[in-house]
């Protein structure tokens, strides 16, 4: 490589800004060049961009005459993150010299720039997974990719762990099938990834042929990284529960001021909108030096916001994850994390976002939310130092994606089902995939049914003349162009001014509570509601100063268990006194409290507690396992319990435990105790309390959505569909009575199984349960621990009542 | 379940559907035929047992009340015609001593011709019985007469201090008019918030509730 004409050209390039080149670079661009595909890990702020781009480069510098054409596809998760890093690609080629052209393709591109591309793809391509599918949909696409030398999926551990990184895998299935039959084999695929934990199990997804050229390369920087907690003077100043933490905010101001920049991560849309308020309320010298910045907020405001960092012209800006990954803003220096970041992984990740220059430390500070989060920052601060990093595990046969793909093909040039089949038995995802699931995909789009009730009237993908499957109805495939993706949110519609001019998108079900003359808070600005026209929300701007935040219903993060488990740990260390953490100095009283009603459970302990007041009876119990594995084992205490008398309970959880509620006395005791959280009869008892919840249901509303049985409708782009409304329950409800075989009802279930509930970790958590010290106490009050999952508001119900005799007793109460 | 509106007798089917004994009336709404197949027809997968099922309920009851006569309160058939009017014409013709009512609603767009095919009488905007005046969507309604609608598809929801909380079909009596459950199984529930006096009706699987 070293005397190749392109290799001498870059180093001597960046000899002139006197750079020279990291090995993990040079041994990316080695191994490129010898046709090795791979994944490249390294910390951010060391230049993983420039090690795949610079060898896609060099490869095209050392050709004896330019080339043109698509050469590089760079899959992007965020945004956000193609405009950038298109601008420092675009830099590179011109003082290089290379006549390449850098183009961006996503939601926020113009309709005029995706026709130029058509007319000629630029040679690098910045796309998101889902407009690399709305490619595919497009007619004439299958010959753009022809001479095509790489793809590169940047921030691969982010779209690992989702069912974007399943459109990933078969957009490359079908890519490299186009390939093949044109003869053509030199296609390599790299992905860019942060540490995780299963870091050769990410490059075995991106690259699934076994018998391929493929590589690690693995940075051997470290990035280091400073953490502080904003702990309040006494922890009385912190409630108890709650996800806003506005009172340490006064802490926040001097942290802004001694800093350049500061990016202030909050967990939701609706939490960043009160915070920036309460900044400017409480320091009103900030007002026109910070920003907010989050998906939805209108691209161009976003834009704005985005150049202002990159110029150092903001103080701060508050941000959710939508400023996650890799944007190089250069002036930041500070980063504050508000509440729980749930896993170790994301807290680094957002921490790396300040002091981005390989030799700068990174700084973050945590601020948090309510009393017990405390506790989650030393738990933090040990598992950063351990490096105790989360896995992100792939999603497998995921059903409504493999058929919102298969429609994507028909809607583009067509298919032939079984050349598709043997693509996609070659990914990952769907690797397992039997021909009869095949055969049941194909009929659910082609036929409407199972083989015995094929409809007449289904109209869908159709075998044209050709041979291949095909999509022939304008009206479907122009739907299922508005559907292509696995995010699924509620309906979302664009806020304009009266005047003109667009502020960002509310969900639908927002806008249907409020009220002409109503005012909410959007962008950082307070908003009067005028009207809904076109789809559209038009609004003036409001007098008030304080207004109602938007709640986007976003996904809740659940803990992840690498940090359930050191949290158990610290909760030991507290009372010990034992320890160096200023964080657990802090929450000692809080803990005497604790201990005072109840008791603090040790590491080899499950404190169990039975409250009785005005509300009924409750029982809590914390396992520190998650949000998601507690909703199943609350699900199966209830179920176990309510088999040892007719019950019925309400179900709440957080990330520390659960809650059962009851309005009739709910039996317990020591053997009770160890009967209902025993790991007997696991699987079976799952099966049946996951089925008496609504735990599937729920899967289900996502999966109807991404395999089209649900329209969401986009923004700005109403589609009328008379007579064809119906909700994602209502098809679970159908299927579950009409149509048991179908795989989208099967794959809601397994999601709960083996996404949400983690089998093996609820087992694990179960026999350290058998194992450990069962306490029973019966506190007078709601303690510290079971405050925050009593006013928790997500519930499921269970029940082993005749549902007649439920509702008498319930009657008896509605009325009043 | 019995009940009394205005001195006359009604039973409440768990099938969401009511019978008037003295005029032998059975009376359901919103029946949606069709529906299944109108999503089919998109490139939606549903499977045509719903619809069917939606008939071997409806044949239950005619079996059970031995009516003179069906009125389907609105919403007959879902969207445009399709296989699945074809299927209710031929189980139709098992009851052709049975006189059927349709009291137009706002998705019966069908052409005239199709209802006298079918030999169904067509009433609009209502058919007056006695005592009650049957009627798709009530706040139409400007009878004297107690008025009965459907449209809604109702439902009702209950909840205790537990925080545990039921959401079921249900018919509504209020002072003035009564609304019908929607009788197809593939049709959402809109809740209704009823007032003090009103009587309401919640439907399991198993009987018919008073809340």
């Amino acid at each position: 490589m070293q005397k190749t004409k392109g290799y001498k050209q870059i180093i001597s390039w960046l000899k002139t800004d006197k750079k020279k080149p990291f090995d993990f670079q040079k041994e990316t661009w080695q191994h490129y060049l010898d046709g090795y595909s791979g994944l490249v890990n390294a910390p951010t702020g060391f230049g993983k961009t420039f090690s795949v781009f610079l060898a896609v480069v060099i490869e095209g510098l050392n050709q004896p005459k330019p080339v043109k054409g698509l050469q590089l596809i760079w899959i992007t998760p965020l945004r956000s993150l193609a405009k950038d890093i298109a601008r420092a690609m675009r830099e590179v080629l011109l003082e290089i010299g290379l006549d390449w052209h850098v183009g961006v393709r996503n939601g926020d591109t113009s309709q005029a720039e995706k026709l130029q591309q058509k007319k000629a793809m630029p040679e690098i391509l910045l796309i998101t997974p889902e407009s690399l599918h709305l490619l595919l949909a497009q007619k004439g696409s299958t010959s753009i990719f022809k001479n095509l030398n790489c793809i590169v999926a940047d921030e691969w551990h982010e779209l690992l762990g989702s069912k974007r990184g399943v459109l990933v895998e078969l957009a490359l299935s079908r890519i490299k099938g186009l390939q093949k039959a044109n003869g053509n084999q030199i296609l390599r695929v790299w992905g860019i990834s942060a540490t995780i934990g299963n870091i050769q199990e990410a490059l075995d997804v991106i690259v699934p042929e076994t018998d391929a050229k493929k590589i690690i390369v693995k940075a051997k920087l470290e990035k280091k990284i400073e953490i502080k907690t904003i702990l309040p003077e006494k922890i009385e100043t912190l409630p108890w529960a709650g996800h806003l933490g506005l009172k340490l905010a006064h802490k926040l101001i001097p942290i802004i001021e001694k800093s350049k920049t500061t990016l202030i991560f909050i967990n939701t849309r609706g939490q960043s909108e009160i915070w920036y308020q309460h900044l400017l309320d409480i320091e009103p010298d900030l007002a026109g030096r910070i920003a907010i910045h989050h998906g939805s907020i209108d691209f161009e405001l976003r834009n704005w916001i985005e150049d202002s960092l990159h110029s150092g012209l903001l103080k701060a800006v508050i941000a959710t994850s939508s400023l996650d990954l890799g944007v190089d803003f250069k002036p930041v220096d500070t980063v504050v994390q508000i509440g729980s970041p749930k896993g170790v992984a994301r807290f680094l990740q957002r921490a790396g976002r300040s002091g981005h220059s390989p030799n700068e430390i990174s700084k973050i500070y945590f601020l948090p939310t309510h009393a017990l989060e405390i506790v989650e920052a030393a738990a933090i601060k040990e598992a950063a130092r351990e490096n105790n990093i989360e896995s992100r595990e792939p999603f497998v046969m995921v059903f409504d994606t493999l058929i919102q793909y298969l429609v994507t093909l028909a809607v583009g040039d067509g298919f032939d089902d079984k050349i598709i089949y043997q693509e996609i038995i070659q990914t990952n995802a769907f690797k397992e995939l039997l021909p009869e699931e095949w055969a049941w995909a194909m009929q659910f789009i082609t036929s409407g049914g199972d083989s015995l009730t094929a409809y007449n009237e289904f109209k869908k993908v159709v075998k044209d003349d050709d041979g291949l499957w095909k999509v022939k109805s304008r009206q479907i495939a122009m739907r299922h162009r508005l559907h292509i993706g696995t995010i699924v949110s509620d309906a979302m519609l664009k806020v304009k001014f009266l005047s003109g001019g667009y502020i960002g998108m509310v969900e639908e079900y927002f806008v249907s509570k409020i009220k002409t003359g109503d005012s909410f808070i959007l962008a950082g600005r307070v908003l009067e509601f005028v009207q809904i026209k076109d789809m559209t929300v038009i609004v003036r701007r409001s007098k008030q100063k304080k207004a109602m935040s938007p709640s986007w219903l976003g996904g809740r993060l659940p803990l992840s268990s690498n940090l359930g488990a050191v949290l158990r740990k610290k909760y030991n260390e507290v009372l010990d006194k034992k320890h160096q953490d200023e964080e657990l100095d802090t929450v000692y009283p809080l803990f005497l409290i604790q201990q005072e009603r109840s008791h603090v459970p040790r590491n080899d302990e499950l404190l169990i507690e039975m409250i009785n007041n005005r509300e009924g009876f409750h029982l809590f119990a914390y396992p520190f396992e998650g949000r998601l594995v507690h909703e199943i084992l609350g699900a199966l205490v209830a179920y176990r319990l309510s088999k040892l008398v007719p019950i019925t309970f309400s179900i709440a959880m957080n990330d520390y435990g659960f809650e059962l509620l009851s309005d009739t006395e709910i039996p317990m005791d020591d053997s009770i105790a160890y009967e209902v959280f025993s790991p007997k009869n696991l699987a079976e008892d799952i099966t049946l309390s996951i089925n008496s919840t609504e735990m599937a249901k729920r899967k289900f509303r996502d999966i109807a959505c991404i395999s089209g049985l649900v329209f969401q409708g986009y923004p700005g782009k109403y589609v009328k569909n008379k007579h064809l409304q119906s909700s994602a329950d209502l098809f679970f409800n159908v299927f579950n009575d009409f149509d048991k075989h179908n795989l989208l009802l099967r794959q809601a279930y397994e999601e709960v199984f083996y996404q949400q509930l983690e089998e093996p970790r609820l087992a694990a958590a179960l026999h350290r349960i058998q194992n450990s010290n069962i306490v029973i106490t019966y506190p007078k009050r709601f303690t510290p621990l079971s405050f925050p999952v009593k006013v928790d508001s997500l519930r499921a119900n269970m029940s082993s009542e005749e549902l007649e005799q439920r509702i008498e007793r319930m009657k008896k109460e509605v009325f009043k | 379940m019995k009940i009394e509106i205005r001195g006359e007798e009604l039973i409440l089917d768990k099938e969401r559907a009511i019978f008037l004994p003295n005029e032998k009336l059975l009376a359901i709404s919103d029946l949606h035929l069709g529906k299944a197949a109108h999503f089919r027809k998109a490139g939606l997968s549903i499977p045509n047992t719903v619809s069917r099922n939606d008939l071997l309920r409806l044949e239950n009851l005619l079996h059970k009340y031995q009516p003179k006569t069906l009125l389907i309160n609105g919403d007959m058939f879902h969207s445009d015609y399709n296989t699945e009017i074809d299927e209710f014409a031929k189980w139709k013709e098992n009851f052709n001593k049975v006189s059927f009512i349709l009291v137009k609603g706002n998705h019966d767009r069908q052409k005239e011709e199709l209802y006298a095919d079918l030999a169904i009488e067509v009433y609009e905007p209502s058919y007056s019985s006695t005592k009650f005046c049957f009627i798709h969507d009530v706040a139409e309604c400007n009878s004297n007469l107690y008025s009965i609608g459907g449209h809604l598809h109702p439902g009702i929801s209950i909840y205790n201090k537990a925080k545990q909380r039921l959401k079921l079909p249900c018919f509504y009596f209020g002072e003035n008019h009564a609304i019908l459950p929607a009788f197809s199984i593939f049709t959402g529930l809109q809740l209704l918030k009823p007032k003090e006096d009103d009587q309401v009706f919640a439907i399991t699987p198993t009987k018919v509730v008073k809340v």
